[in-house]
C-alpha cells in the first residue's frame, strides 16, 4: 500500500527526514513512533502531498506522490496533527463540504456523511457549530472527515493527542474497528496505544528509522535484561549470594529490609525464566516467598533504548551503565509502569 | 471544475456568514451613498463641466474607500488558512491548487462586486426621486461599471497574493492597503514635487488606478484598459500560484 524509498526532506539547514525507506501492505496497522521533532509529521505530510520530498520516492497504492499527487490523496484519508477544521461551519455542513471536495456526487455525499457520522457517533453534535465541540468531538470529525470518501489507506497524526483517558480509550477502539477494512499508518508519540493497536511499529529518531517490527518482536530484542522482583523471609545475604549463581541470572540487588522480609530485584537473560528455580531453591532452604513476580520490559523499553542509545544489534549485550543523564532517564523507565506480568 | 466550483461556493457562503461581511458593505455603502450627496449638492451649487458620474468616480474620497475594502475582502483568503492549518486539509484533498486559488479569488471578485453595486443604483434612484430626465447617461455608468470590474480584478489579485505571502492576516491585510493606496498615487505624484511632464510622472501615471478609469467614466470604452488590468491581474495570480506551491518545497 505504501512503499517509500530512500525518502528525504530537507529544511534550511536542517534534515528533518533522513533518506527512510519502508513499506506498508495492505490491511496492516502500523505505528509511526518517535520523539517529537523526529521527523513523523513530516513524513506523513509527504506522503498526503502536502510537502514535497527534497529526494527519495514514494508510492501510495501504486502511485507516485509526485507524478500523480491527485491520484495518492484520492485514496488517501488524512487526519492532520492537532485537527484543523472551519470553527465557523457546523459539522454536518462541514463533512458535506469535504465529501464533495473529495469527489463525492450528492446523493454519494449524503449516504456518505451519515455514514461516517454513525461510525465516529456524530448524530448528537450534527447540527453545532465546530468552534463550540469539546476536543474529543473535534477529533471525531476530524476522523470521519478522513473516512468520508472510503479510502483504503488512513493516516492519521496523532490521533489522541490531548484526549482525556477515556477518550483515548474509545478512539483506540475505534482505530482498531476500522483496521477490520483499512490499512492504517498512525504516528503518535504514546506507547501504549501503538502496543495495543498496532501489529507493526515503525520507531524513528532524528529523521532515521531506528526499527520496524511488532511490538512484541521489539520487546523480545530489547538487550536490557528482564527483571525478577522478589520478596521473601529468611537469610537475606545469604539468599542473596545463593541467587546470583543460578544459571540466567546476571545481578541481584537488594532493595529493601524490613521486619524480617527482604526484597530483591534479581536481572536476569532475557531469554531465560527463572522464576521456579528462585522459588525452588527459596523453598529448599524454608524461608518463606510473599512474592515472586517477573517484570517484563515494555515498549517504552524498547523505545526509550533505541531512541537513546542506537538500533538493537544483538540481544545478548548487557545494557551499557553509564552515570550521565540520559543513562538515568532509561533506568527510571526500567520501573516497572506499563505492562506486567 | 468541480473543487473550483464547491470552493467558490464555500468561499461565498462563509463570507456571508460573518458579520464582517455585513459591516464592511454597510459602511462602503454608507459612505459613498454620503458622497453621492455632496456631489450632488456641490454641482447645484457651481456649474461642473462633467457628469456627475464622472465627478463621482473621480473623485478621491471615493478611492479612498477601497483602500480599506479590498484588504479587508482578502485578508483571510490564504493567511486564515494557514492560520488555522486548515490549509492542510484543503490542499491533501484531490484537488489542484488552481482550483482552490481561483475558486476563492472569484469568490472575492463577487463579494466586491455585490458590495460595489449599491452605487449604481444610487443614480437611477436619484433620477426616479427627483425626475432630472439627465442625471446620467447609461453609457457613462456602464463604463464605469465595467472599469470598477477590472479594477476588482486587479486589486483582490494583489490581496490573495498578499494573503498568500503571510499566515498573519494583519500583514496580508496592511500588505494589500500600502499596494492599493501607492498604486492610486502613482497618478498624483506630480502633487508631491515630482517634476510635471518628465517621462518618469508620465510613465508611472499610466499604471495608476484612476488613469484608465476618465475614459471609462465618460462613457468611452478603449481597449487599452482591460488588457492592462486583466493581463497584470493574471500575471499576479500565477505569482500566486507559485507561491502556494512553492510552500511544498519550503517548511
Amino acid at each position: 500500500m505504501i512503499e517509500v524509498k530512500d525518502l528525504t526532506k530537507r529544511y534550511a539547514g536542517r534534515t528533518a527526514v533522513d533518506s527512510i525507506s519502508f513499506e506498508v501492505d495492505k490491511g496492516e496497522i502500523v505505528g509511526f513512533l518517535g520523539p517529537n521533532g523526529a521527523g513523523k509529521s513530516t513524513t506523513l505530510r509527504m506522503l498526503t502531498c502536502f510537502l514535497s520530498a527534497s529526494e527519495g520516492t514514494a508510492k501510495v497504492a501504486g502511485y507516485d506522490i509526485y507524478d500523480d499527487s491527485i491520484q495518492v490523496r484520492k485514496q488517501v484519508g488524512y487526519m492532520p496533527e492537532n485537527v484543523p477544521l472551519y470553527p465557523d461551519m457546523r459539522v454536518s455542513e462541514y463533512l458535506r463540504f469535504r465529501a464533495r471536495l473529495k469527489g463525492l456526487g450528492y446523493r454519494a455525499t449524503k449516504r456518505a456523511v451519515s455514514e461516517v457520522m454513525d461510525i465516529c457517533s456524530l448524530a448528537e453534535v450534527e447540527r453545532s457549530i465546530i468552534a463550540t465541540l469539546s476536543k474529543g468531538y473535534k477529533q471525531r470529525v476530524g476522523l470521519a472527515d478522513a473516512l468520508v470518501n472510503k479510502p483504503d489507506l488512513l493516516i492519521l497524526d496523532e490521533p489522541t493527542n490531548g484526549l482525556d483517558p477515556n477518550q483515548i480509550r474509545q478512539s483506540r477502539e475505534l482505530i482498531k474497528r476500522l483496521g477490520e477494512r483499512h490499512t492504517i499508518l498512525i504516528s503518535t508519540h504514546i506507547l501504549s496505544e501503538v502496543e495495543m493497536t498496532c501489529g507493526r511499529v515503525i520507531i524513528i529518531d532524528k529523521g532515521q528509522i531506528k526499527a520496524s517490527d511488532s511490538p512484541k518482536n521489539l520487546i523480545r530484542r530489547l538487550r536490557r535484561p528482564g527483571a525478577i522482583l522478589l520478596e521473601m523471609s529468611g537469610d537475606a545475604d545469604a539468599a542473596g549470594k545463593k541467587i546470583a549463581t543460578l544459571e540466567g541470572v546476571q545481578e541481584v540487588e537488594k532493595l529493601d529490609e524490613r521486619n524480617g522480609w527482604a526484597s530483591f530485584t534479581i536481572a536476569t537473560d532475557p531469554n531465560i525464566d527463572v522464576r521456579e528455580d528462585v522459588a525452588e531453591l527459596v523453598r529448599g532452604e524454608n524461608w518463606k516467598i510473599r512474592e515472586l513476580a517477573s517484570r517484563t520490559a515494555s515498549l517504552e523499553d524498547a523505545f526509550v533504548d533505541l531512541v537513546q542509545r542506537g538500533p538493537i544489534k544483538k540481544p545478548d549485550t548487557k545494557a551499557p551503565e553509564s552515570d550521565d543523564s540520559r543513562g538515568e532517564e532509561a533506568s527510571k523507565s526500567t520501573n516497572p509502569v506499563e505492562s506486567e506480568t | 471544475m468541480r473543487a473550483f466550483l464547491i470552493i467558490f461556493h464555500k468561499e461565498l457562503r462563509s463570507f456571508f456568514l460573518s458579520p464582517l461581511a455585513w459591516v464592511v458593505m454597510a459602511l462602503f455603502t454608507f459612505l459613498n451613498g454620503w458622497l453621492f450627496a455632496s456631489m450632488v449638492n456641490a454641482m447645484t451649487m457651481r456649474v461642473s463641466s462633467r457628469s456627475l458620474v464622472y465627478n463621482l468616480f473621480s473623485s478621491g474620497w471615493f478611492w479612498m474607500g477601497f483602500f480599506i475594502l479590498f484588504p479587508l475582502i482578502t485578508m483571510r483568503l490564504f493567511a486564515e488558512e494557514r492560520k488555522m492549518g486548515t490549509i492542510e486539509g484543503l490542499l491533501t484533498a484531490p484537488v489542484r491548487t488552481s482550483e482552490v486559488l481561483l475558486g476563492k479569488y472569484l469568490a472575492t471578485v463577487v463579494v466586491y462586486l455585490i458590495t460595489v453595486l449599491p452605487v449604481f443604483l444610487f443614480f437611477p434612484i436619484f433620477q426616479v426621486v427627483t425626475g432630472e430626465e439627465a442625471a446620467y447617461h447609461p453609457g457613462a455608468l456602464w463604463g464605469s461599471a465595467i472599469g470598477l470590474l477590472l479594477v476588482g480584478l486587479f486589486n483582490v489579485a494583489i490581496g490573495t497574493l498578499a494573503s498568500a505571502l503571510t499566515s498573519n492576516q494583519l500583514i496580508a491585510a496592511m500588505l494589500t492597503f500600502v499596494f492599493v493606496m501607492l498604486h492610486y498615487f502613482l497618478g498624483f505624484l506630480h502633487n508631491f514635487g515630482v517634476v510635471p511632464g518628465s517621462s518618469w510622472t508620465s510613465g508611472l501615471t499610466y499604471f495608476s488606478t484612476t488613469e484608465h478609469m476618465h475614459s471609462l467614466t465618460e462613457g468611452l470604452i478603449d481597449s487599452g484598459p482591460f488588457v492592462y488590468y486583466i493581463s497584470f491581474s493574471v500575471v499576479i495570480l500565477s505569482v500566486t500560484h507559485h507561491v502556494l506551491e512553492s510552500r511544498k518545497w519550503r517548511a
